[in-house]
């Protein structure tokens, strides 16, 4: 059924991630962990997946002595979210 | 969020627009730097209003004021860039501009002290308009849109009119950029703060 949309973006956790930092320059892990609604184990494979794909990168750092995971799109993660949704437009064009 | 849910082409089409405008929504500037500049630039040049009939030589060094109001201004700004857990595209391009016209008032107050110009609050108030205007129209914000115009207009008005009264003019400038739109933004960023809890 949907063979031709990209399988690593053709996943609900993975999708709402690349979706909110398409639109922001970068998140903290905290804020994609507050917006997803998932839990940190969770959104730890999903951002891993991502960044082993190219898609996003990660920086890791220390704030206040806390731990503080950066998330930000790559350029390949930008153009496979187009591709991506071009790709979902067209086949809902199909099927209407 | 379960990641292993299939998802229709419709469904993909929903998460995406609702993550999108989540993020987009989220921003919401604090507005206490606007607020500080307001309130600042208000008071001095209402004191320099004042001084004008009262003489005192203590307040002839009130806009010395802005140097203690940049201090705080890099307090605040350190505290929002600490608390920050997103950032937006723009925010870069922003400060850019506000830092900027930090830097051109500081050089043009220098560089105009060594001459005796009689339109120095004309300039001024044409500076302030355009980090004001260009913020306005890049967020999109009403508020300081007007108040960057505000700008314009108070400084061609202030050609025609004797000091002190062109400080009246500076800060009801001052009021329209910035105070003003930073109610505003603060009032906002309150209420989304409550939201949020």
């Amino acid at each position: 059924m949907f063979k031709d949309l990209n399988p690593i973006l053709h996943s609900q956790l993975r999708l709402a991630i690349v979706s909110i930092l398409i639109s922001v320059q970068e998140a903290e892990f905290t804020y994609l962990r507050e917006k997803t609604e998932a839990t940190a184990g969770n959104l730890s494979v999903q951002i891993n997946k991502l960044k082993e794909a190219g898609y996003i990168d990660v920086a890791k750092a220390f704030k206040d002595n806390y731990p503080q995971t950066v998330c930000k799109i790559t350029p390949l993660g930008v153009q496979a979210f187009e591709e991506y949704v071009k790709d979902l437009q067209s086949y809902l064009n199909i099927k209407k | 969020m379960e990641q292993e849910k299939e998802l229709t082409g419709q469904e993909s089409l929903e998460l995406i627009s609702r993550m999108i405008s989540k993020a987009k929504r989220d921003y919401y500037d604090t507005g206490l730097s606007s607020l500080l500049w307001g309130s600042t630039i208000t008071f001095c040049s209402l004191i320099a209003f004042v001084n004008y009939y009262l003489k005192w030589s203590v307040f002839d060094y009130v806009w010395f004021l802005t140097f203690v109001a940049v201090i705080i201004q890099g307090m605040i700004s350190a505290r929002e860039k600490k608390l920050r857990r997103r950032k937006g595209h723009d925010e870069d391009l922003m400060s850019g501009i506000w830092i900027s016209f930090a830097i051109a008032m500081f050089l043009v107050s220098w560089v105009l002290s060594w001459f005796n110009l009689p339109f120095l609050t004309s300039i001024y108030m044409i500076i302030y308009g355009i980090p004001t205007f260009t913020t306005g129209y890049a967020r999109r914000f009403r508020p300081m849109l007007i108040g960057g115009i505000a700008c314009w207009v108070f400084s061609m008005l202030a050609i025609f009119t004797p000091f002190p009264y062109v400080m009246l003019y500076m800060a009801a400038s001052a009021q329209l950029a910035w105070f003003i739109p930073g109610l505003i933004l603060r009032k906002r960023y309150l209420k989304a703060n409550k939201e949020n809890v």
